[in-house]
């Protein structure tokens, strides 16, 4: 693109021709303030706060929606301008009710900054300001009319961001305000997005309201540990209580985005069923509490007695990596079996033997945002992986990408979709192969398939990605925080960390199948749920979990653990992207399952050397292929790095093991979301808002 | 012998003026403080320990904004606020203070909080005599510090659980 | 939902009036011509409308929010709407709405209780010169005094 030379207040500049006047000058160091303009939002022009002079123009300009030209000379701080923008200040005041110390937003609330920059003290309306009571959409989201300035940004990101259009702007003049979709209420994804980017207090979260003020809390930048995507969320921690999530500073690979259970399905933490002291069954048959140091010897004489190969290891989803690595290594060498498995949620093993010999060809995040072109297979995304739906509906915004889906229902995809290919699961990549012609002429492609596509029908897929001749990358879905790290760390029956071939043992259901297991130990998971029951009466079984699951109800001695929110180590999400956790709140009575695993190893008298994340991430580190490499500064500083697993071929699995996607959409409950009481309140019928 | 007459006058006429203050100061009202036998006086603007108040409607005046605290210098003051509702209402705005505690090991008087307050719902009183041999007794709450309902004011109409505070 | 073959083909003929592409203009038209036929502009209705444009139903419920003329509960057969903007004040606008407000006591956008008559009190309807106006459905009335309305209010009742 050719530079054009703008002059903006004195200074020569050189900016794209054709850029937006405010960009150009952000990106220079200056500001020009505005309420409606939203970096990747569609313009507006509804606040006329950000107009500037430029010569040779008759009136002010706004900066927000005026392009840069050659010669251009701008004034940004002169008389007129501030001026212009203490009036604008004023009209915005007319009718807003000056209650910052009971306003939530009171702290961090853009007029209120712009006033105390820009605005005069007083105001020349003397009328009375119209009131509207507040009104409540939602369990999450209240609308407070008098507040609104009518700045359209909750608007935009619910249409354009979200693809929901669940608000609009309606009547006039001073009665206009802010509706939502169903007259009174809002049939919407509860994403809260709308709220985040509300420039005043207008939108409130039913989960903040009047809690605290935004000084008063500690922000600590973790990691969603509900779905796979990993979005980075910032937690409001204020006495050791979780009051708010989100990602207001717009890092890690999620910028603002998040999904309702990232925003407000954080309150499991706090549930009172959340277990509090180890439970040990007595004569009677029934747990009872029991102190940490009489359940951990106990549990550690019986693992001393019971090691061997009957001893089954059932790993966790959503457990760190450094946590996942210790377990498998202290069941593969102090417990000497092989039998570890968890919940498989998505075939990446075969799409990392498929594309063995490549580089470069699973994608990231970004690449759902960069790429021209994205196949969407069998999964709805919208539901089940929010950020990776949220990333491809601003590829189209943005860069007009192509969209292609070949899923069983209808998606929201389907919208911004170049085609939409509706076929049954069984038969998707014979609708895939519909797709060839089209598919062929795209400059790249990302295909990202869920967990219909396993087995033989990856190669299949990869076969078909590798005939189009273009550059394509893969993402295999998965379903939990840590579903990936899970099998790049080795929790399965044959591949030890890094998918290295290691002596076979028990999958997850032959574990559960086999009446000869001597000894379960269950880490943060719920493999009984739904009924299932365990074919060895006589097992003696362990369960470190945050809750009284299914399986903790079977069984012998019962940790409590802690939340990923209450830990630090590292995840790796869906698209094997390494992410740092960092502890936001201090648990009460619970351990971290890390410090668990070191706890029992010392009663075994085994020596795992120095049990503490940092020193297992740099045994990871140096032992994990694909692990090895990373840039520490960036993970360090809350970042994402991919990682690159083997580039060889991974042995194949003498095993056979299941590979089911529990299909969690946003409101149906997942093992955490289900002890989430906000969620269950916003809970609606997944698939309304296609209607 | 002139000197020593001299002398002689001189002497009295400074006893005379020193018993002239003395004599003029006992007619004179007291002004020196018979603290603790009598109670102590304050200026006005004296800065003793915080007294909350109440509006007309004996509604608490702290809408729990959180200013104060932030003012605070020494960071005594602790603050857990709450949703006033239909049936339960405490305070004239949309927020209340469930907790208020000052800690007054670690106030030093200096009246910011008072400047920042936006409802004027903190303010100095005159008491001082809070010295103790504990100091987990120093913390006071919102209860200790909050001006009684006013005789002459109607309670506002409240269920029954919520008057009179916590 | 189903319309009239007559607003049906409006609605065929309104389309064509725009650009290709630009289709949401019809908008209001639509909605003009469809209250007339439904009698009121229901959530269906909206609906229809928005997916014959390609909008969804909150870009619709934007516009029939916005517009006074457009009404989300029925109005009455005769829908007297009185102008009370500043040449219709001047000249005695506000007096005659409170006027027939008394008379019919009915208050701004009411229906009477036999469904026969509704109030409205409106912006300028571009009568400034025979100030103060009243509209009746379609009909205008000009520099209407008090007694005139009381007429014309009679005459509707019957």
């Amino acid at each position: 693109m050719a530079l054009v030379n703008v002059t903006i207040n004195g200074v020569q500049v050189q900016a794209e021709n054709g850029a937006l006047l405010i960009e150009v000058a952000k990106q220079n160091g200056i500001e020009i303030p505005a309420f409606c303009y939203y970096e990747g939002m569609s313009l507006q022009a509804a606040c006329r706060m950000c107009l500037v002079e430029v010569e040779k123009a008759p009136k002010l300009m706004a900066g927000c929606t005026l392009p840069v030209a050659e010669g251009m000379v701008v004034r940004t701080e002169s008389e007129p301008v501030v001026k212009a923008r203490k009036t604008t200040l004023e009209f915005l005041l007319s009718n807003h009710p000056l209650d910052c110390p009971v306003c939530d937003k009171g702290g961090e609330c853009e007029l209120q900054d712009m006033t105390f920059k820009y605005g005069v003290g007083e105001s020349r309306f003397t009328e009375i300001k119209q009131h509207v009571p507040e009104k409540q959409w939602s369990p999450v989201v209240f609308y407070d009319a008098p507040r609104c300035i009518l700045c359209y940004r909750c608007v935009r990101v619910c249409n354009e961001g979200m693809g929901v259009g669940a608000l609009g702007v309606s009547y006039r003049g001073v009665n206009a305000e802010i509706i939502p979709s169903n007259g009174d209420h809002l049939e919407c994804d509860e994403c809260g997005s709308c709220i985040d980017i509300c420039p005043v207090g207008s939108l409130t979260s039913g989960i903040y309201r009047y809690k605290t003020r935004p000084w008063e809390m500690e922000h600590v930048g973790t990691v969603c540990t509900h779905c796979s995507n990993g979005c980075k969320t910032t937690l409001g921690v204020r006495n050791n209580e979780i009051v708010r999530g989100n990602n207001r500073d717009k890092s890690g690979i999620n910028g603002e985005f998040l999904c309702v259970k990232g925003r407000y399905a954080f309150d499991f933490t706090q549930h009172p069923e959340r277990l509090q002291t180890p439970l040990i069954r007595n004569a009677a048959g029934e747990l009872e509490e029991a102190s940490w140091s009489r359940a951990l010897k106990l549990v550690a004489e019986k693992f001393k007695a019971l090691a061997g190969p009957d001893f089954g290891v059932i790993g966790s989803t959503r457990t760190t990596n450094e946590e996942n690595y210790l377990l498998q290594k202290f069941a593969r060498t102090a417990l000497g079996t092989a039998s570890i498995d968890h919940h498989r949620t998505g075939d990446v093993v075969t799409l990392i033997d498929s594309l063995s010999g490549k580089t470069g060809q699973l994608a990231t995040a970004e690449d759902l945002y960069t790429s021209k072109a994205v196949l969407v297979v069998a999964s709805d995304l919208s539901q089940q992986q929010p950020l990776l739906a949220n990333k491809i509906r601003a590829n189209v915004r943005h860069h007009k990408a192509a969209v292609y889906t070949v899923t069983p229902g209808p998606v929201r995809e389907d919208k911004i979709a170049r085609k939409a290919i509706r076929i049954a699961e069984a038969d998707s990549l014979a609708g895939v192969e519909q797709l060839r012609e089209a598919l062929s002429k795209e400059a790249e492609l990302v295909i990202i398939y869920g967990d219909a596509i396993q087995g033989e029908k990856v190669r299949q897929l990869v076969a078909f990605g590798e005939s189009l001749g273009i550059p394509v990358k893969y993402v295999a879905l998965v379903d939990y925080a840590n579903s990936r790290g899970a099998l790049d760390m080795g929790l399965l029956p044959d591949l030890g960390p890094g998918y290295h071939a290691t002596a076979p043992g028990r999958s997850l259901q032959q574990m559960l199948d086999d009446p000869k297991l001597a000894a379960l130990w269950v880490v943060g998971s719920n493999p009984l749920k739904g009924g299932k029951s365990l074919a060895s009466t006589n097992a003696f079984v362990v369960v470190q979990d945050l809750f009284l699951t299914e399986t903790a109800q079977r069984a012998d001695v019962v940790l409590p653990a802690a939340s990923a929110y209450e830990k630090n180590g590292t995840v790796t999400n869906v698209c094997g992207q390494v992410q740092r956790l960092k502890k936001g709140i201090e648990t009460v009575g619970s351990k971290a399952d890390l410090a668990i695993i070191g706890l029992l190893a010392r009663g075994m008298g085994v020596n795992l050397g120095k049990v503490d994340a940092d020193a297992i991430f740099a045994e990871i580190a140096a032992s994990v292929p694909g692990y090895n490499q990373l840039p520490m500064p960036v993970i360090l500083t809350g970042g994402a790095v991919q990682t690159h697993p083997v580039n060889g071929g991974v042995p194949p699995s003498s095993v056979p093991g299941i590979i089911a996607s529990a299909r969690d959409t946003l409101f149906t409950t997942g093992s955490l979301t289900r002890y989430s009481k906000i969620l269950n309140e916003v809970l609606e019928k997944p698939g309304a808002l296609y209607s | 012998m002139a000197n020593s007459i001299s002398e002689i006058l001189g002497s009295a006429a400074a006893i005379a003026k020193g018993m002239s203050v003395t004599l003029k100061e006992m007619m004179s009202p007291t002004v020196t403080e018979d603290y603790p036998d009598a109670p102590a006086k304050f200026q006005e603007r004296y800065r003793g320990v915080h007294v909350l108040q109440r509006d007309e409607a004996g509604l608490e005046k702290c809408v729990a904004c959180f200013l104060c605290a932030a003012a605070c210098p020494s960071n005594c003051i602790y603050i857990e606020a709450d949703e006033n509702t239909e049936k339960k209402r405490i305070s004239g705005g949309e927020r209340y203070a469930s907790v208020y505690n000052i800690d007054y090991s670690r106030c030093i008087f200096c009246g910011f909080c008072v400047e920042a307050c936006p409802t004027d719902a903190i303010t100095h009183g005159h008491q001082f005599e809070i010295a103790s041999y504990n100091t987990s007794t120093l913390i006071y709450r919102k209860e200790q510090m909050l001006v009684n309902i006013a005789p002459n004011v109607k309670a506002p109409a409240l269920p029954v659980e919520t008057t009179g505070g916590h | 939902m189903t319309f009239s073959p007559e607003l049906e083909a409006k609605f065929a003929d309104l389309v064509t009036h725009y650009p290709e592409g630009r289709q949401r203009a019809a908008l209001i038209p639509m909605l003009m011509f469809g209250q007339e036929e439904v009698g009121s502009i229901t959530p269906e209705f909206m609906e229809e409308v928005a997916k014959r444009l390609g909008l969804n139903t909150m870009q619709v419920d934007e516009v029939v929010g916005y517009y006074s003329m457009l009404h989300k509960k029925g109005m009455g057969k005769y829908h007297v709407q009185v102008c009370t903007n500043v040449a219709c004040m001047l000249r005695g606008g506000a007096e005659l709405y409170d006027h027939a407000c008394h008379k019919l006591g009915l208050g701004h956008k009411e229906v009477s209780a036999d469904g026969v008559i509704s109030l409205e009190e409106v912006e300028c309807m571009g009568a400034c010169s025979w100030a103060p106006a009243i509209q009746v459905n379609y009909d205008f009335h000009h520099e209407v005094t008090t007694e005139q309305l009381d007429t014309i209010l009679e005459g509707l009742k019957k």
